[in-house]
């Protein structure tokens, strides 16, 4: 009898902690996912849409040269140099892409006094222009 | 009975079989040999269609070559006596004679080392010690001991061989090992090569056959008739002795009732040596791409290339060349240095005497050969080579897009067209923006 009332005991103290390990694990998913939901609700408020537009932008060339990456090292890198120009297309662009951002974001009017935002656009074309001249050459 | 009749027939259907390369024949007799006694062996000769001229060797007329032209078309050498011969028809100028296509027919002596049988050394063919005819006790016959019945086997010049046993009297030889010799007719198992006939000899060839080896001159190992091909496509004939040709032997019988074979032996074995029988060439080479008729300047490499070779052989019934589609093993070889394609060039159907194959030229680039070298014991030797060169593609000769850098093309087009959208939809965006300011402005 004595045994069985200690192993109850025993068995309940487990499951008291178990319950606190899951409850605590709970907790903290709960608070990342809560961390998670307030940066995007906060990043919905706050930018305006045109720069929505450029980190969708960033957003889909980033997958492009994953998937071009991924395809590279795990199926064949035959064409080398028609990886690199894939590559190097997402790449400069996702580079080019940012500048224009960061140039034509309004918080950052202090550090870009002299460069207007229709002067970063044309700056981004002409740039993007070039870097595709190259990449067609280089595609082979 | 039979065999006269055979021979009769054989007789009547040679008269018109002539040789591919002539038929002027020098018949080199020595003054101690009669010619009636060879009348079967000439006459059988003169019937097939060849001209006869006689000499002796120690005479100087008619040369055999005359401002380095070949006289003669064949030559005929009966001379087991002679020991020097004229200046024109020694060894060397035999030899040379050969590189000029003549034919030779040459017999052996037994009794002395004539500078005949030295020469025999130089087609790499073994001579016993100068007086060691072939002795042979068997079977039981009231000829002497070296009057030999041999009993012919099917070999590469006379694949069927069904004639009677045939006279021989003379010395064997043994074979070095040369691909160009061609055996014709091997002595019988039971012979042996000794200087005399009785059996005081005998001792020294009991000796002989314990040692084994060299010593050993008996047996089917040893040559009485062999011919040789050289380079240059003219034929070599050697025969042990020279009464194989006589008339004597010709008409000895074997057995009671039957002749011998030697008549018919001897024709047969002349129209080999005189180029009659087994005597091919090749007439044509072709070679272009699949799909094309002329040949190109050059190959690109991997091209389909088709080849082709028309072969003819010379039917001397007919005295004409005739296409001949039984070459069953011939090969082809593309060339560089080494070959890199070797495959079977088969008959074509349908076409008598036409040869072809299709083939992927390799992916090397270079020069190389089409190569056929084709060597067959009693077959004429049959060479071709025709050079070609073999480039890599040109520039635009390789494929445009490649199928496994399509991930790549997507990338860089889909990076492109992101590109434009985005831009205009930036623009239209900046219309939008300018109003709103706009209309601020007025508010």
């Amino acid at each position: 009898m004595p045994s069985s009332k200690s192993t109850s005991a025993k068995q309940k103290s487990a499951a008291n902690a178990a319950s606190a390990t899951t409850h605590q694990a709970q907790q903290q998913v709960a608070q990342t996912s809560n961390a998670v939901q307030t940066l995007l609700k906060a990043y919905n408020e706050t930018t305006s849409s045109r720069l929505k537009l450029i980190d969708t932008f960033l957003v889909f060339l980033m997958l492009s040269g994953v998937m071009q990456f991924a395809y590279c090292v795990l199926v064949t890198n035959f064409p080398f140099n028609a990886f690199l120009a894939g590559f190097s297309s997402c790449v400069g662009q996702f580079v080019l892409t940012a500048s224009l951002r960061s140039q034509v974001n309004p918080e950052n009017g202090a550090v870009f006094k002299e460069v207007s935002p229709e002067r970063a656009f044309a700056d981004f074309v002409l740039g993007s222009i070039v870097l595709h001249f190259f990449v067609y050459n280089f595609l082979g | 009975m039979a065999t006269r009749l055979l021979a009769l027939l054989g007789l009547a259907l040679s008269v018109c079989a002539k040789s591919s390369t002539g038929n002027s024949v020098l018949v080199l007799l020595e003054p101690s040999l009669d010619k009636a006694n060879y009348s079967i062996f000439f006459n059988g000769l003169t019937e097939s269609g060849y001209n006869l001229t006689f000499r002796s060797p120690r005479d100087t007329k008619p040369a055999v070559i005359e401002d380095d032209v070949a006289q003669f078309s064949h030559v005929v050498v009966f001379a087991p006596d002679t020991k020097n011969f004229a200046q024109d028809v020694t060894p060397q100028s035999l030899i040379t004679l050969l590189s000029k296509g003549t034919n030779l027919l040459l017999a052996l002596s037994h009794k002395k080392q004539t500078v005949v049988n030295s020469l025999a050394a130089e087609f790499s063919l073994i001579l016993p010690p100068p007086g060691t005819p072939l002795v042979s006790h068997f079977p039981e016959r009231d000829t002497p001991a070296t009057v030999i019945p041999v009993k012919p086997t099917a070999n590469a010049i006379l694949p069927t061989n069904n004639l009677p046993p045939i006279w021989f009297s003379g010395i064997p030889f043994a074979y070095s090992s040369n691909p160009l010799l061609v055996p014709i007719l091997n002595a019988p198992s039971e012979s042996f090569a000794a200087d005399s006939s009785s059996d005081s000899g005998a001792d020294a060839v009991f000796e002989a056959a314990d040692k084994g080896g060299e010593g050993l001159w008996a047996g089917s190992q040893l040559g009485l008739v062999a011919g040789f091909q050289p380079y240059g496509g003219a034929r070599v004939l050697w025969a042990g002795g020279v009464e194989m040709f006589s008339d004597e032997y010709a008409e000895k019988e074997v057995t009671a009732g039957q002749k011998s074979g030697n008549a018919q032996f001897v024709k047969n074995v002349a129209a080999w040596a005189f180029q009659e029988s087994m005597v091919l060439r090749i007439d044509s080479v072709t070679h272009h791409r699949v799909n094309e008729t002329d040949p190109p300047e050059m190959y690109t490499t991997n091209d389909n290339v088709v080849f082709g070779a028309h072969i003819s052989a010379f039917n001397s019934e007919t005295s004409a060349w005739e296409p001949y589609s039984g070459i069953k093993d011939m090969q082809l070889e593309f060339t560089m240095l080494d070959p890199h394609i070797r495959i079977a060039l088969p008959a074509v159907t349908g076409k008598p005497g036409q040869y072809g194959v299709t083939f992927r030229a390799p992916d090397r680039h270079g020069v190389f050969k089409f190569v056929i070298d084709y060597k067959r014991k009693g077959w004429t030797h049959l060479h071709s080579s025709t050079i070609v060169p073999v480039v890599p593609p040109r520039h635009d000769g390789y494929p445009r897009f490649l199928s496994a850098a399509w991930p790549y093309y997507a990338g860089a087009i889909s990076t492109s067209l992101g590109f434009v959208l985005f831009s205009a939809l930036w623009l239209a965006g900046e219309d939008r923006a300018s109003k709103k300011t706009k209309t601020a402005k007025i508010e």
